[in-house]
Formats: structure tokens, C-alpha cells, sequence
């Protein structure tokens, strides 16, 4: 990593805490979501099972969704499409800074702001709740291994989403829509277990289901050793991947950049 | 007698005022029309999947909490609606915290209309048109679904009513608090959405009481979907109907009052 790379990242951190109260409150309501998730399945699942999961691993399968989509939606991404949305885009392209390379610089600062936050909600889940373990030592280690490919793969579809902003005027609903498909696709809103074989199919050709899916079943011991790291291996090829479709897409639409009719 | 008139002129010019910047919105809308596609097709994304989430679900149990599949996917489409319709009528609201930030409160202050009806229409989130389309489908669907007549319909208007009114005026009013909470995003009112689209498509009984508590009566969510299908569909009596006309005149004066009070504590940007 460069010392721009470093730079942009440390900036982005600092400017994602400059606003303290916000910040502490956004802390505050983030288990929010595990809270509302941890009521519902425990009356579905009651002493029995659903999908494979029993009550405690459904709590262990929640607690590593909540840490997932805490880091994942973490980075920075409005600064992103308010630079497009903006204009000021066309300044960055006067810089001799690859534009790709210096959003995620910018983008994994924030997430690592959220880190603290992400680790104090985990902590307190899984002292109040005793999900259950990991499977294995090794399970724990590659869960880990799995949560920090989240990062490079969270920018990389937050990324392909801003860059819609070339195309829109605003940035909210893509956010949404975004959002709303890595909730689904990943098996926070619903595991894949329970879905049709169809749809399981649909979610594990997508990169979503890498955010809790690949971590809790790899925690959970759902797939042995082999198949854990064939799933990390996938997760690394998305990130991959998704940075070269991003470096893509944006050479196509940075052609459409007009900054006040010019 | 004079004063009332007054008011009145001034509550005309304000609706006046309201109504064509809207329509100066959707008209600049119309020179973009790929924008327009793009965003709600976003709008209808939400609904969609959680069309598909509600039927894996109950794919695998026949209800939750007493609630069938049909009634769910009323409450879900009831709470699309509502949160669409912000995005339809008063999507600018969420541009408060920036231009707190930057100082832009300042030439609003200057021109003769309310400050929050001209932040209000300074966009519209064209996700809206997705989740207001998509939303009356599913409580629709969700309406034949459980068996429910024309006989209804009524109670079912005053709900919808009540519900965008509430739901507009709770964004604006947590929207309002960037005037104390200096920064970009309005995190009170992501939060009151993330509480709605976690608990509110869910039965309440699901949640312990403090949650019941809390949607009813300190920020009163339940009242823009829960309540009103929940008297549809026979889970609470007709009684509970008087509610959401009472939490929509509260949540109006709420959020005018927050607005005003925040516009008497707005400094400006660098002071």
C-alpha cells in the first residue's frame, strides 16, 4: 500500500469521526437490527429447527450478520456519489491519483472507523446471548480470514453502485436497492437454507452471499475444511473481479462527465 | 376574524408555494428519463424481495404470531407505501443536515414561503414511484389474498391516509434534529426507517413490551402500518381506529414545531 493509499484512508477515518455525536449514536442503534432479527427467529425456531439451524446456531448465524453489514455498510460510499453528483469528479481527474485506488483508500478508512463499533456490538452479542462456538479452532481462524475479504468486496460493490451516480441524480435509492439485495442475498434477512433450490443457485452466482453466509457456514462448521477454503477462494475472486468491472465500467461512463453544462 | 384570515392566505400561499415546486420537480424529472427508469426500478427492489422473503418464509411455517401470509404482505406493502411517499413528498428533507452544514438554510430564510416547504421539494427521490407502485400491489394481493371485501375499503383509505401523512412528518421532524446534530446524514431518521423495515414488518407480538411501548407511543411507527392493517385483518379492535388520525395531527405539529424551533437555533455555517 502507498502512503497516498494511507493518506486518502486516514483522512476518511478521521472525517467519519470528526462528527462525534452522530457517530456515538449510529453505535448506539446498530444492534438494532440483531435485536428485531434475534426476536423474530427465536419464535420461529422455538426449541426446534429451521433450515439446519437450531436456536443456537441462529444466534451465532444473527450475531455474524450483524458484524458483517455493520462493516459492510460502514465505508463511505455517499462521499463517493456526492463527488459524482457534484462535479467534483472532474477535479479529481486533474489529479495524479488513480481515481479507483484512492476511493478505496477512502472507502476502507471508514470501514475501519466502524471497526470499534463492530467489535464492541460483537462482544456484548455474544455475552449476552452465548451463541454457539466456532466448530473448530481452524473454522474460527478462516471465519476470521473471511470477515476481513469483506472489506476489499464491500467496496468493490459499493463502488459499482456509486458509479450509477453518473447516470442519476441521486444516490438514496440505489442505496437502498443495493442494501436491500445484500440483505437478501446474503441470508441476513432470510438464510439460504430455506430458500427454494432455485433461488440458492441465484444467490451463490451473486458476491452478497459471501457477507454472512460464507463466514457463518464456515464458523458453523456447515463446510468442512476443503470447502471452507474454496469459499474464501471465491470470495477473493469476487473482489478481484469486481475491481476490474468497476475500472471497466467507470472508463465508459467517466465520458459522460459534464460538470455546469460544460 | 382578520387574524384567521390571515392565516388561511398565508396556509393558501404555503400549499401554492409547495404544490409548484413539486410540479417544477417532476417536470425536470421528465428531461431525464433513463434517471427516472433506473431509480424506480431501485424503488420496486425492496418490495420485491421482501415479496420473496415473505413467501420462503412461509414456505417453511404456516404463521407468525397468529399472522398469515396475506396479512404480512399487507403490513409490508402498508409500510411502502408510506415510506414512498416521503421519498414523492418531501424527499428534501433528508438534504437538511447538509445544508445546515453549508449555510444553504440561508437564502431560503430570505424568500417568502416556509423554509421546510422549500427544503421539502428540493427533490424528489424517484425510487418513490417504485415503492408506491409496487407497495399498492402487494397490499392489494395481500387484500384478496386474506379475504377481505369492498366493505373494508373505507377503513383501508383512512389508514393509507393517515400513514403517509404520519410517515412524512416523522422523517421531517427526525430530520430536523441535524439543526442540534451537525452532520451530512439525518442518522435519527435511519434509524426510525431501519426500525420500521426490522420490526413493523413484523407482528408486534413478536417483541417485548418495551418495543410495543415505544411504536405506540413515544415514536408512533405502528399507527403508519401495524395498527390499521391489524384492524383490517380483525387483530385489534375497531376501536384502535381513532389512533391514527390522533398520531397524524401529532406527528404534523411535532415536526412543524422542531423545524421552527431548529430554524431559531440555525447559525449559519462557520460560526
Amino acid at each position: 500500500m502507498a502512503s497516498v493509499d494511507l493518506a486518502l484512508a486516514t483522512i476518511s477515518f478521521k472525517r467519519k469521526i470528526a462528527y462525534k455525536t452522530t457517530w456515538i449514536f449510529s453505535v448506539l442503534f446498530g444492534g438494532w437490527s440483531l435485536l428485531a432479527g434475534l426476536a423474530v427467529w427465536s419464535n420461529l425456531i422455538g426449541d426446534g429447527e429451521m433450515g439446519g439451524y437450531d436456536w443456537q446456531a441462529m444466534k451465532a448465524y444473527l450475531i455474524i450478520g450483524f458484524l458483517t453489514s455493520t462493516l459492510a455498510w460502514a465505508g463511505s460510499d455517499w462521499d463517493m456519489a456526492n463527488r459524482i453528483l457534484d462535479g467534483l469528479v472532474a477535479v479529481d481527474l486533474t489529479k495524479p491519483v488513480d481515481f479507483q485506488r484512492a476511493r478505496a483508500g477512502e472507502y476502507i478508512g471508514g470501514m475501519v472507523a466502524s471497526v470499534p463499533a463492530a467489535a464492541l456490538g460483537t462482544t456484548a452479542a455474544v455475552l449476552i446471548f452465548r451463541p454457539a462456538p466456532p466448530d473448530s479452532a481452524l473454522a474460527a481462524v478462516l471465519t476470521v480470514v473471511s470477515v476481513l475479504l469483506i472489506f476489499p468486496l464491500a467496496f468493490g460493490i459499493n463502488y459499482l453502485s456509486v458509479l450509477t451516480c453518473f447516470v442519476t441524480q441521486r444516490f438514496l435509492g440505489i442505496q437502498w436497492a443495493r442494501d436491500t439485495m445484500l440483505a437478501f442475498f446474503s441470508g441476513m434477512m432470510v438464510p439460504l437454507a430455506l430458500m427454494p433450490v432455485w433461488l440458492q443457485a441465484t444467490a451463490w452466482a451473486l458476491p452478497f452471499v459471501h457477507f454472512t453466509t460464507t463466514p457463518a457456514s464456515i464458523y458453523l462448521g456447515r463446510v468442512g475444511t476443503a470447502g471452507a477454503l474454496g469459499l474464501l477462494a471465491a470470495q477473493a475472486a469476487w473482489a478481484a473481479a469486481l475491481w476490474v468491472i468497476g475500472r471497466l465500467i467507470w472508463s465508459q461512463l467517466v465520458k459522460k462527465v459534464t460538470v455546469h453544462g460544460g | 376574524m382578520a387574524d384567521t384570515t390571515l392565516r388561511a392566505s398565508a396556509a393558501r400561499h404555503a400549499g401554492g408555494v409547495y404544490w409548484r415546486s413539486l410540479v417544477a420537480q417532476i417536470r425536470a424529472i421528465t428531461e431525464y428519463p433513463a434517471d427516472f427508469w433506473v431509480m424506480a426500478s431501485a424503488g420496486v427492489m425492496w418490495n420485491v424481495l421482501q415479496f420473496a422473503f415473505l413467501t420462503v418464509l412461509f414456505a417453511a411455517v404456516p404463521d407468525v404470531a397468529g399472522w398469515r401470509y396475506h396479512e404480512m404482505l399487507m403490513l409490508s406493502g402498508l409500510l411502502t407505501v408510506a415510506a414512498g411517499s416521503t421519498a414523492l413528498l418531501c424527499d428534501g428533507v433528508w438534504s437538511t443536515g447538509t445544508y445546515v452544514l453549508k449555510g444553504e438554510i440561508d437564502y431560503r430564510i430570505t424568500r417568502p414561503a416556509p423554509v421546510v416547504v422549500q427544503v421539502a421539494t428540493s427533490h424528489i427521490g424517484m425510487q418513490g414511484f417504485g415503492e408506491v407502485g409496487f407497495g399498492l400491489v402487494m397490499v392489494a394481493y395481500g387484500w384478496i389474498g386474506a379475504g377481505m371485501g369492498l366493505a373494508a375499503v373505507p377503513v383501508g383509505v383512512l389508514g393509507l391516509a393517515c400513514a403517509i401523512v404520519i410517515e412524512c412528518a416523522l422523517i421531517t421532524a427526525l430530520c430536523a434534529v441535524n439543526f442540534w446534530l451537525k452532520g451530512n446524514n439525518s442518522i435519527f431518521a435511519f434509524v426510525l426507517l431501519d426500525l420500521q423495515h426490522n420490526a413493523m414488518t413484523m407482528p408486534l407480538a413478536l417483541f417485548p413490551a418495551a418495543v410495543k411501548i415505544v411504536t405506540m407511543f413515544v415514536v408512533p411507527v405502528a399507527f403508519v402500518n401495524f395498527v390499521p392493517v391489524a384492524v383490517l385483518t380483525g387483530h385489534l379492535t375497531s376501536w384502535w381506529l381513532v389512533g391514527p388520525p390522533l398520531t397524524a395531527a401529532a406527528s404534523v405539529l411535532l415536526a412543524a414545531g422542531l423545524y421552527r424551533l431548529g430554524l431559531r437555533s440555525y447559525d449559519s455555517s462557520g460560526h
